[in-house]
C-alpha cells in the first residue's frame, strides 16, 4: 500500500509550526509567524517537505489550524487549534484528562475524554495570561524573556501584582523596582499574577488529573511551578510544547484519511497545490 | 512584601469604633448559628430591618461580608471561584464575592481556608429585594441557591416612582404605599412560616420608632459636618455607614449616632478639623467605595481636601422634614412604606422648581451650597450597574444648570483590586488638586 | 411592500435600512415612539396611534459618541443603541418608552431622556417579581403609561382600540410562530439569518404591515423546494437580545443550521400570547410580566429545585426537543445582570437534558466576530465527534 503522510500548519499569531508525519514525526518546524502568513505557510511548509525528503505531492492531506488557517490555501481542511491541540496531547500524553495552552497571544484549557475534547474554554482578548503580559514584563524590567522563568524560581518573598492590566501591572512593577525590591520577587510576582488568571480561567472546566501543559508558556519553568502550586499536583509537558498543535492537526488529517478508506467514499481535497514560486525572507 | 497597606487613620472616635462592631456582625452570625437560632442572608437598603429584628432573625450581610474581605484585599479568590462557576467577571463583585464563597463553602462542606473573621455561614434563609434598588438584589440570592437548593430564598419589591415630567409623583403613590405594604406584609407571612411564630406587632412599632429617631439621629449629626473646619469627612464616614446599613432598627445604632453627634459638637467647639489645613472641601458626589483603598481619602486629607459630606450611605433624612407626618401613621408597615417612598422622592419636588433640572442634581446642589463644596468626586465602580451609570450625566447636568464646578471621575471597584491602580489614582487626585487650586486663585 | 419588494426581499432591505419605513411615516405625518427591550407594551402605543419603534445598536459602529455621557460599564447594547441614537440614526422619534427590565435599561433612562430631549417619555416601572400583588401593582403602572400616552396623543385610549390592537399583535406573534414551524423541517425551510433579519425588519415597520410581511414570507418559504436531509448540527441560540444577524451568520456559515432560539426578538418575545380580557389591561399586564421567560422576572420557587429550574427554564427544553436542537449557544453580554447570574444554573439545566452548551461572553461589536469563530467552530467539530457531554 502506498505510505501515506500527512501535515499540520499550525498559525498562531506569533508562531508558525509545521509538523509531517507517517507514523512518527519525520519533520517540525517551527517560524515566526509575522505579517505575511500565507507566504510563509508556503515556505515553511517547503522547508519541512525538504527535511522530511518529500514532496507535496507526496503528501495524502493538510490539515491547517490556529489563528491563522485561513491562511493556509493550500490546507484540505480547516480544524480549529481545540480540537487540534486536543488530538495532539491525546496521542502525545494519553493519561491527560484537560489540557492547558498558554500561547503568545492567547491561553485556552481544554478537556479531554478518550482524547476527544469535550470542553474548552478561551481567553484571546486580555493580555494577562499570554507570553504577551511576560514579554511585555520583561521588557519592562530589563529582563530577557527567557530568563525570566528561572529567575523566578529565585525569588525569596514573592511581590503580590493585584492589577492584572498590563499596563498598570507594568507600572507598580516598575514603581516597586525603584524601590528597591528584588527583581526576582517581582518576576515571581508577575508569574503568579498569570498562573492566576490561567488557573481561573480553567477551573471554569472543573480540571481532571493529567493536566498537561503546551505552547510556549509550558517552557517557562517559573510559570509551570506557579501553575503547579495552584493545582497541587505536578503537569506533564511534551517533549516539544509548541508543535502539539501541529501533531494534532497532522493526526485528524490522518483519521479524515483513515474514514475515507473504511467508508469507501473519495477523500476531499483542496484544490489549491503548493505554488513552487520561492519567496523571499 | 505583601499586600498589607496601612490601615486608613480615622478622624473620629466613633469611627475608630466601627471595625469591631463590623466584625461582630459577621460572629453574631456565626454564634447565632451554633446556638441553633434562624439566620437570613440579607442586603441592606430593602425597608426590611425592623421586621427581621422583630421576628429575632439574625442577618448575615453579604454586602458587609464582600466589603471586608475588599478591605482585607482577600477577596479575589472568592472571584475566581466564582468566575469558575462561569459568572462573568463583569457581575456586581459584592454578589460574585459570595456566590465564589458561598459555592466553595458548598463543595468543601466547611468554610473555605482561612475565611475572613470565620467566614459567613451558611443561612436558613435569604431576603432578597427588588425593583428599583438593584438587579442582583433578585438574582444573587437566586444563583446563590444553585448551591444551597434546601435554603428558601423570598424576594420583596420595594419601588418608588420614577421622577417624570408629565406627572407628579404624588399622582401615583397610592397605589405605590399599597403595593409596598402587601410586599413587606408577604415577607412577614413568610418569616412567620419559618419561625414558627407570629410577629409581635407591638414590637415591630417600637422598633419603627426606634429607627425614625436614629434616622433624625443620622440627620442631625451629619449635618454638623457643615461646620468649617470640618470635624468629620466620607472616610469616617465609610465607616459609620456600618450601623446606618447593618444596624437600623437597634438601640446600639442610636447610641452610636449620639455618640457620634457629641462628639461632632465637642471637635466644633474646639475647631478640630480633619486635617489642620483645609483647603477644599469636596463632595463625594457619587459611587460605592472602593473597599480595598479607603486609604486614598488620608491621601486627600494629605492634601488639604476633606470630603464634608456624601451621597453614598446617606440613606436617611430628618422624618421632620418630609412632607407627610409620619407620625401620624401608626400602622408599621404603612409607616414603614411612606418613610421608603417619601426618603426616594424627597428631591423631587425641588427638581420640579429648577427648569431642565433632576432630583440627583438637586441633591448635589444642596449639598454644594450647605457643606461649602469647591469640588465634586465621583467614583465609577465598573461592576455596578445600578448607581454608577449617571455619575457622567449628573456631572454635565449639574455644570449646565447650576455652574461649572470642578469634577474628578475616579475609576475601579467596589471589591475587585485588580481594577484599581493607586498609581493612577493618585496621578488623577494630584491633577484635581491643582485644577481646585487655581480655580481658588483664579 | 417597499420599492415593490415583498417578503424576503422586503425583509432584507428593511433590514439594511433600519428605519427606512419610519422615516417615510414620519414623512406622512405618523409619530413614532421608539422603545428599548420586549417589555415594552405595544398594543397600548399602538392603541394610541402612535408607531412604536424598537431602537437598535449597530454590531459595525464602533460606540465613539456615547461615552461622553454614559458610562462603559453599561450593557453594550445599550451603549450602542443610545450612540446609534445620538448620531442621528433615530432623529424620527417622537417619544421615547424605556420599561425597568434591568439595571443598564432602567438606569441609563435619565441619559436617554435627558440627551435626546424628545417631547414624549415615560419609564415603565414594571416590578421584578410576578406574585399577586406585583401584577396588581403593574396593572395600575400600566394605567400611569396609559394615561400619559393619552396626555401626549390629546386623546383618550378606548378599550376597543386596546382590545383591537391585542387581537393584531396576537395575530403578529401566531404569524412568528408559524414562521418558526417551518424551521422544524430537516434541514430547515428557512435559515436563522433570514428567521433574524425578519424579525428585525418587523420590529421597526407598523404591526399591521408586520402581519402582511410576514404573511407574504410564509407563502414565499413554503414554496421552497424541500432540500434532502443534511448532516448539519441543528443549533440554538439562548440569550438576552440580538437584533443583529452577525452570530447567526457565523454559526451557519461554519456549517451548522440556526433552528430555534430563546432570544429577543425571537421566540421568547413572540411566543406567549395576551389572554383576552374585559379589561384588555389585565390580559396585557399578564402577558408582559408574567407569561415571557425572561431572567429580568424574578419567579418563586415552588417545589424542589430541579422544579424550580424546569420552572425557569423549561420552555428551553420543550423547544430542544420540537426543533430536534443538537447544541445550544449560550450567548450572553459583558455587563448583563439578568442573565450573568442565570448562567451556571442554565448552563447546568440544558446540559442534564444531554445537550451541549457552547457558553460565550461578548460585547456587542463586530471586533470580535474572529475569536468567536474559532469557538463556534470548535464546538461544532466537538459536537461531530460526539463530544461536549
Amino acid at each position: 500500500m502506498k505510505e501515506m503522510y500527512f501535515a499540520g500548519v499550525d498559525i498562531g499569531s506569533r508562531m508558525t509550526k509545521v509538523v509531517i508525519m507517517d507514523e512518527a514525526i519525520l519533520a517540525s518546524l517551527v517560524a515566526a509567524t509575522g505579517p505575511e502568513q500565507r507566504k510563509l505557510a508556503y515556505k515553511v511548509m517547503e522547508e519541512a517537505l525538504t527535511r522530511a525528503g518529500l514532496s507535496f505531492d507526496d503528501i495524502t492531506y493538510v490539515v491547517a489550524t490556529g489563528y491563522g488557517r485561513i491562511n493556509v490555501p493550500f490546507a484540505d481542511k480547516q480544524i480549529t487549534e481545540i480540537s487540534c491541540h486536543a488530538r495532539g496531547v491525546g496521542y502525545l500524553l494519553p493519561t491527560a484528562r484537560t489540557v492547558i495552552d498558554i500561547g503568545g497571544q492567547d491561553c485556552k484549557a481544554i478537556k479531554l475524554n478518550n482524547g476527544r475534547p469535550v470542553d474548552f474554554v478561551m481567553n484571546d482578548k486580555c493580555a494577562a495570561g499570554t507570553g504577551r503580559f511576560l514579554e511585555l514584563m520583561a521588557e519592562g524590567l530589563g529582563v530577557k524573556l527567557e530568563d525570566m522563568g528561572t529567575l523566578s524560581l529565585a525569588a525569596k518573598n514573592r511581590v503580590v501584582i493585584s492589577n492584572t492590566c498590563t499596563v498598570f501591572a507594568e507600572q507598580e512593577a516598575v514603581a516597586k523596582l525603584s524601590e528597591g525590591v528584588p527583581v526576582e520577587d517581582l518576576v515571581a510576582g508577575l508569574h503568579e499574577a498569570i498562573a492566576t488568571r490561567i488557573y481561573a480561567m480553567a477551573s471554569r472546566l472543573k480540571i481532571e488529573k493529567d493536566v498537561a501543559v503546551t505552547g510556549g508558556g509550558a517552557k517557562n519553568i517559573g510559570l509551570v511551578r506557579a501553575l503547579e502550586a495552584k493545582l497541587g499536583y505536578s503537569v506533564l509537558i511534551p517533549p516539544d510544547p509548541l508543535v502539539t498543535g501541529a501533531i494534532g492537526a497532522a493526526l485528524l488529517g490522518r483519521d479524515a484519511a483513515q474514514q475515507a478508506i473504511k467508508s469507501g467514499l473519495p477523500l476531499v481535497r483542496s484544490e489549491r497545490r503548493l505554488q513552487e514560486t520561492k519567496f523571499f525572507v | 512584601m505583601t499586600g498589607e497597606r496601612k490601615p486608613r487613620a480615622h478622624a473620629t472616635e466613633a469611627a475608630a469604633k466601627v471595625p469591631r462592631m463590623s466584625r461582630e456582625l459577621t460572629l453574631r452570625a456565626q454564634r447565632a448559628k451554633q446556638e441553633g437560632k434562624l439566620v437570613a442572608y440579607t442586603f441592606i437598603a430593602c425597608a426590611y430591618d425592623e421586621i427581621i429584628r422583630a421576628m429575632d432573625i439574625v442577618p448575615m450581610w453579604t454586602e458587609n461580608y464582600a466589603g471586608i474581605c475588599a478591605a482585607k484585599r482577600d477577596a479575589q479568590r472568592f472571584l475566581e471561584k466564582a468566575e469558575a462557576e462561569n459568572f462573568s467577571r463583569s457581575l456586581c463583585t459584592y454578589a460574585l464575592c459570595g456566590l465564589g464563597f458561598d459555592a466553595w463553602r458548598a463543595e468543601l462542606g466547611e468554610m473555605p481556608p482561612d475565611a475572613p473573621w470565620g467566614g459567613q455561614v451558611k443561612p436558613d434563609m435569604m431576603l432578597g429585594s427588588g425593583q428599583m434598588v438593584c438587579d442582583p438584589r433578585n438574582k444573587w440570592y437566586q444563583a446563590a441557591q444553585h448551591y444551597m437548593p434546601d435554603v428558601p430564598v423570598y424576594v420583596v419589591e420595594l419601588p418608588w416612582p420614577p421622577y417624570e415630567a408629565d406627572y407628579d409623583y404624588r399622582e401615583v403613590q397610592d397605589y405605590y404605599i399599597k403595593y409596598i405594604v402587601q410586599q413587606l406584609s408577604g415577607l412577614i407571612g413568610f418569616l412567620e412560616k419559618q419561625t414558627g411564630k407570629k410577629m409581635d406587632w407591638d414590637r415591630l412599632s417600637e422598633l419603627v420608632d426606634l429607627t425614625d429617631k436614629t434616622w433624625n439621629m443620622i440627620w442631625e449629626a451629619y449635618e454638623l459636618r457643615k461646620a468649617i473646619p470640618c470635624p468629620m469627612d466620607t472616610g469616617d464616614a465609610m465607616n459609620t455607614m456600618v450601623p446606618i446599613a447593618f444596624m437600623m432598627g437597634t438601640q446600639e445604632a442610636y447610641d452610636f449616632f449620639k455618640d457620634l453627634y457629641d462628639e461632632l459638637q465637642h471637635k466644633i467647639a474646639n475647631r478640630e478639623g480633619v486635617v489642620p489645613d483645609e483647603k477644599y472641601r469636596l463632595l463625594w458626589g457619587g459611587g460605592l467605595p472602593a473597599w480595598f483603598a479607603l486609604n486614598d481619602f488620608n491621601y486627600f486629607n494629605s492634601k488639604g481636601a476633606v470630603f464634608p459630606v456624601e451621597t453614598t450611605y446617606r440613606n436617611v433624612e430628618a422624618i421632620y422634614n418630609f412632607d407627610v407626618d409620619l407620625t401620624r401613621i401608626s400602622h408599621p408597615l404603612e409607616h414603614i412604606a411612606w418613610r421608603w417612598l417619601k426618603y426616594w422622592t424627597y428631591w423631587y419636588d425641588r427638581a420640579k422648581k429648577r427648569p431642565g433640572s433632576h432630583p440627583d442634581v438637586e441633591r448635589l446642589i444642596q449639598y454644594i451650597e450647605d457643606y461649602r463644596i469647591d469640588g465634586v468626586v465621583m467614583h465609577e465602580a465598573f461592576s455596578c450597574r445600578t448607581w454608577h451609570p449617571g455619575l457622567i450625566w449628573q456631572l454635565n447636568l449639574l455644570k449646565k444648570i447650576y455652574r461649572d464646578i470642578p469634577s474628578l471621575i475616579l475609576e475601579s471597584d467596589i471589591v475587585d483590586i485588580s481594577s484599581y491602580s493607586e498609581a493612577d489614582t493618585r496621578a488623577r487626585i494630584d491633577a484635581f488638586i491643582e485644577t481646585l487650586e487655581s480655580t481658588r486663585r483664579g | 411592500m417597499v420599492n415593490n419588494l415583498r417578503g424576503l426581499a422586503a425583509v432584507d432591505k428593511y433590514y439594511r435600512d433600519y428605519g427606512y419605513r419610519a422615516r417615510e411615516l414620519k414623512r406622512q405625518g405618523r409619530k413614532l415612539i421608539g422603545y428599548l427591550c420586549a417589555y415594552v407594551p405595544l398594543e397600548v402605543i399602538t392603541a394610541a396611534g402612535f408607531v412604536p419603534f424598537r431602537i437598535k445598536g449597530s454590531v459595525s459602529e464602533p460606540i465613539t459618541r456615547a461615552d461622553t455621557q454614559m458610562e462603559t460599564i453599561v450593557c453594550p447594547l445599550v451603549r450602542s443603541c443610545f450612540d446609534m441614537a445620538l448620531k442621528g440614526s433615530y432623529d424620527f422619534l417622537d417619544g421615547l418608552v424605556i420599561p425597568h427590565a434591568c439595571d443598564s435599561i432602567c438606569r441609563t433612562y435619565d441619559i436617554w431622556k435627558y440627551n435626546l430631549n424628545l417631547p414624549y417619555s415615560h419609564l415603565i416601572n414594571l416590578p421584578h417579581s410576578a406574585d399577586d400583588s406585583s401584577l396588581e401593582f403593574f396593572k395600575a403602572v400600566l394605567n400611569t403609561f396609559k394615561n400619559s400616552l393619552e396626555r401626549f396623543a390629546g386623546k383618550e385610549i378606548s378599550n376597543e382600540s386596546l382590545a383591537q390592537a391585542v387581537r393584531v399583535y396576537n395575530q403578529n406573534r401566531a404569524k412568528v410562530r408559524e414562521l418558526y414551524e417551518l424551521r422544524k423541517s430537516d434541514p430547515p425551510l428557512i435559515s436563522g439569518t433570514e428567521v433574524a433579519k425578519t424579525l428585525v425588519a418587523v420590529m421597526g415597520i407598523p404591526v399591521d404591515e408586520g402581519n402582511d410581511l410576514l404573511a407574504d414570507i410564509i407563502r414565499e418559504v413554503k414554496q421552497r423546494a424541500s432540500v434532502p436531509a443534511g448532516k448539519s448540527a441543528r443549533i440554538m441560540v439562548v440569550g438576552a437580545q440580538i437584533d443583529d444577524v452577525a452570530l447567526i451568520d457565523l454559526i451557519e456559515d461554519s456549517g451548522a443550521q440556526v433552528v430555534a432560539d430563546d432570544l429577543c426578538p425571537g421566540a421568547r418575545e413572540y411566543f406567549p400570547l395576551v389572554d383576552v380580557t374585559d379589561d384588555p389591561i389585565d390580559g396585557i399586564a399578564e402577558r408582559y410580566l408574567r407569561k415571557i421567560k425572561c431572567g429580568r422576572t424574578y419567579r418563586e420557587m415552588k417545589a424542589s429545585y430541579r422544579e424550580y429550574l424546569e420552572d425557569r427554564f423549561g420552555h428551553i427544553g420543550q423547544m430542544v426537543k420540537d426543533f430536534k436542537v443538537g447544541g445550544v449557544v449560550l450567548y450572553i453580554y459583558k455587563y448583563c445582570d439578568p442573565f450573568g447570574f442565570e448562567v451556571p444554573a442554565m448552563k447546568s439545566y440544558i446540559e442534564s437534558l444531554g445537550t451541549p452548551v457552547l457558553y460565550l461572553e461578548d460585547e456587542y461589536s463586530m471586533s470580535t466576530i474572529a475569536r468567536l469563530r474559532t469557538r463556534v467552530q470548535a464546538f461544532l467539530e466537538m459536537m461531530a465527534n460526539g463530544g461536549g457531554r
